[in-house]
């Protein structure tokens, strides 16, 4: 396969996690906001914005908070602009994308970036939430309709290494520093991590915080991901593609140290998130130098 | 607004056309919003409910509980009253359950007529003699309250058996912070979002083991309240189950699992007493496990709430409520009855009789608003019929005058507001060692003008009921610090497909634009 679409497909699925995960993040953070108004609500924003990596000096109240989540397509890190960037690579691969799924990414695009759902920031949980069902149709369409070959194990990989670095973003925010009593829910909801987790504890701090990073069923913990991204790299290397071993080392390692952990304190779940989070980011550039531009790019010059 | 009695009833909003201070915030807020905005959010809600499956099934019908865009405000110091009141009634009726199913000491004075409560219908023989391990036997109740024409808080009735509805007190915060999220703007909102957590800490206090296994007990999903049964089993992360998922051996309950028989210390039941155990109850209840009682009786299962509570909540006791109050507790009732007619009395049915189109006349052992008359509004037929039903079984029934419930502003069709009479359920649990008492409860709304029935059963709606943290009155924990900053990811700007393959896109785009000559 052309690195080039290989490119497009694993981006594709970081887009795609990126702006769910995003989406569902900043829904939550806003309903929060306005049910158990904090102190200093500016500050409440900026939590979300600096775990997003979006400019935090612009949010005063909760409302402007949905409105620069929610973004542009020219704003990067923004759901608008991320969406918009998965069907820029959807279109340069559109000849070998399934007709359905890009048919479900373009109407995702068209309500989101086009739609006048963003113009109701009034009303910004229901905004969101278009967002997160246009996005899930997305995810089951691919589920449904992709071939497993091997751009679906690039796609595959790229949702997992996003879903670790996202994971790390979600936990980044600590609701429970502002919200003491409400905010672990507020942390689960925000990875739909809420109805799964209530069956093992009543939500603690801690508690929740080594679910989202060792749990080895939820399929957003960071295991629970590299466990997938191993194994889509496993793929891609049984499908015949050269260079993979480093790539395969990373995730690999990282997935053993998530998996053998023993006893956890949370100190240890703390430092296995940062480390994984360090490691999708290493991935993800390995994955860049071995499979996407192997030879390097030729500059030519007069 | 007029009414019935011709007593206008007390507005919440307004006094003397100006907006009550703690309502002004909320006041301004909705004046900024027109009749269309109101409709279209009304919309959003409906939308959100039914996508939720937030419903309630009536008849065959499931539908979405109607669910008011305007929130109802509690001052806390209003709250202060409910909330001691409550505490003290529900201290007061433990008291009386444990007394009527053990010594019996308060018959033998003579507080409450012992006939009263041997004709009970929910006075079971059964639970005579069964001692709760943690002495709790009101785990769960709610009790209605309405705002009489002065504006004090009264009790209507109790409920000590299943009062439902909690759920959607829940569900209605998140619900209009989901569409209508100006309106919180300017109020700190006491939250209500805790209820699963206290109510699954009461029942593992109310265990007979340390680390129990509890079950919500549902009679299945074609129950009205279903909804919610589901929705506190899961936000409790307990199973639910229903009476077929349950057996009992060696006076013990045993629950079916893939992994084989598991054992059950508490069940949370929503099922009524006559159903629960076809050996001592109803033999032809098919919802219930056979030997649950025995179970609970020798101590290996808690059963929540308590068999027999109903005798507590009949309307028929209602008016001892006080006198029990005083009994137990030396103490005058917080909030008082509304005035109550034994229409077993001679003299009072007589009374009643003369001027029922002013009463409401309700049958003791119903819930639900059903079966009642309402005077004012009622036929000639319907209170003929009423009159020989009180006749041919006078212990049956009660009558009480029609007290005119509160207003609250509620959208009405087309986005228009008008005043509609609300009620209160505070939902409160007893862990044994504290009660606790949601801040708020379920307001319920008569959607009909002027109507004052608000039972859901009857087409009644709800509000979103917000008490007020305005004192401070309540310590809410601190933020904390924020942990660990050794630890804590600094993070990058966020890695993107390279910028080469865009712009590389991009000349490639303008390339193919200009396209060969032609």
């Amino acid at each position: 396969m052309l690195s080039r679409i290989a490119e497009s497909f694993f981006w594709i699925g970081r887009y795609l996690e990126r702006a769910h995960a995003t989406a569902r993040m900043v829904a939550e953070h806003h309903q929060l906001i306005v049910e158990e108004a904090p102190a200093d609500e500016a500050a409440a924003c900026a939590l979300l914005l600096d775990a997003l990596s979006l400019p935090d000096d612009e949010a005063g109240a909760s409302a402007d908070l949905v409105s620069i989540v929610l973004g542009s397509a020219d704003r990067s890190s923004t759901v608008a602009g991320v969406i918009a960037a998965a069907r820029a690579n959807a279109l340069a691969v559109r000849d070998v994308l399934a007709v359905e799924v890009f048919e479900a990414l373009n109407a995702a695009h068209l309500s989101v970036v086009r739609g006048r759902g963003l113009a109701r920031v009034d009303s910004p949980g229901v905004a969101l939430h278009r967002v997160v069902e246009r996005l899930l149709v997305v995810h089951g369409v691919i589920a449904w309709a992709m071939p497993r070959d091997e751009a679906y194990h690039f796609l595959v990989l790229g949702r997992s290494l996003e879903r670790i670095d996202m994971t790390a973003r979600l936990l980044a925010v600590q609701h429970d520093a502002v919200w003491p009593e409400s905010g672990s829910v507020a942390t689960l909801r925000s990875a739909a991590a809420h109805s799964a987790y209530l069956r093992r504890a009543a939500p603690d701090g801690d508690g929740v915080r080594e679910f989202l990073v060792l749990d080895p069923d939820f399929p957003r913990s960071m295991r629970r991901s590299a466990v997938e991204a191993e194994e889509a790299v496993r793929s891609i290397m049984a499908l015949g593609a050269g260079g993979g071993t480093e790539l395969l080392r990373e995730v690999g390692m990282l997935r053993s140290a998530l998996e053998f952990a023993v006893n956890p304190t949370p100190d240890d779940v703390d430092r296995l998130a940062e480390q994984a989070r360090i490691a999708a980011m290493t991935a993800s550039d390995i994955a860049d130098a071995a499979f996407f531009r192997q030879s390097g790019t030729i500059v030519w010059s007069h | 607004m007029d009414t019935v009695t011709g007593v206008a009833a007390y507005d919440e909003m307004y006094a003397a056309q100006t907006p009550r201070p703690e309502q002004a915030e909320l006041h301004r807020v909705l004046a900024r919003l027109s009749a269309e905005e109101l409709h279209d959010r009304a919309r959003l809600r409906d939308a959100y409910l039914d996508r939720n499956g937030i419903t309630f099934t009536l008849g065959e019908r499931e539908r979405p509980l109607p669910m008011d865009l305007i929130p109802r405000i509690i001052t806390a110091q209003e709250w202060q009253v409910i909330e001691a009141g409550v505490i003290q009634r529900i201290e007061a009726l433990e008291m009386f359950l444990s007394d009527v199913y053990g010594p019996g000491e308060v018959l033998a004075e003579g507080v409450v007529p012992r006939s009263l409560v041997t004709t009970s219908t929910h006075f079971h023989r059964q639970a005579w003699g069964m001692q709760p391990s943690n002495g709790v036997r009101i785990h769960i109740s709610g009790i209605d309250l309405i705002r009489d024409e002065q504006g004090g808080f009264r009790v209507l009735e109790d409920n000590l058996r299943n009062p439902s509805g909690v759920s959607y007190v829940l569900q209605n915060r998140r619900t209009l912070a989901h569409v209508l999220p100006e309106v919180f703007a300017g109020h700190v909102v006491r939250p209500v979002a805790e209820y699963p957590e206290r109510l699954e800490r009461a029942l593992r206090k109310a265990a007979p083991v340390s680390n129990p296994v509890i079950v919500v007990l549902t009679p299945g999903v074609h129950n009205s309240a279903h909804y919610e049964h589901a929705f506190l089993a899961r936000n409790m992360g307990v199973e639910l189950v229903e009476g077929r998922d349950l057996y009992c051996r060696d006076d013990r309950v045993w629950m079916r699992t893939t992994l084989g028989p598991r054992q059950v210390d508490v069940i949370y039941r929503r099922i009524d007493d006559d159903y629960l155990d076809p050996l001592q109850l109803r033999p032809d209840s098919v919802l219930g496990v056979p030997g649950v009682l025995n179970a609970a009786r020798a101590g290996n299962v808690t059963i929540a709430n308590a068999v027999g509570n109903g005798v507590a909540d009949d309307k028929a006791i209602y008016p001892y409520v006080p006198a029990l109050i005083r009994h137990y507790l030396g103490a005058e009732p917080i909030l008082p009855n509304v005035d109550t007619y034994d229409l077993a009395d001679e003299d009072q049915r007589v009374y009643v009789f003369e001027r029922i189109e002013s009463m409401v006349v309700k049958p003791s052992d119903a819930s639900g608003g059903y079966g009642l008359l309402m005077g004012p509004s009622a036929t000639q037929e319907q209170i003929d019929q009423t009159r020989a039903a009180v006749l041919a079984h006078p212990r049956g029934w009660i009558a009480q005058p029609v007290v005119t419930f509160s207003t609250c502003p509620t959208v009405v069709d087309g986005g228009r507001v008008d005043a509609r009479h609300v009620d209160l359920r505070p939902f409160a649990v007893n862990d044994g060692d504290e009660i606790y008492v949601l801040p708020g409860g379920l307001t319920r709304v008569a959607l009909p003008e002027g109507s004052l029935v608000v039972n859901s059963s009857q087409g009644g709606g709800s509000k979103d009921t917000w008490v007020l943290d305005t004192a401070g009155a309540v310590q809410r924990p601190a933020p904390r610090e924020r942990r660990r900053a050794s630890v804590e990811p600094d993070l990058p700007a966020r890695h993107e497909a390279p910028r080469t393959h865009d712009e590389r896109l991009q000349q490639q785009e303008r390339q193919q634009q200009q396209g060969p000559p032609c």
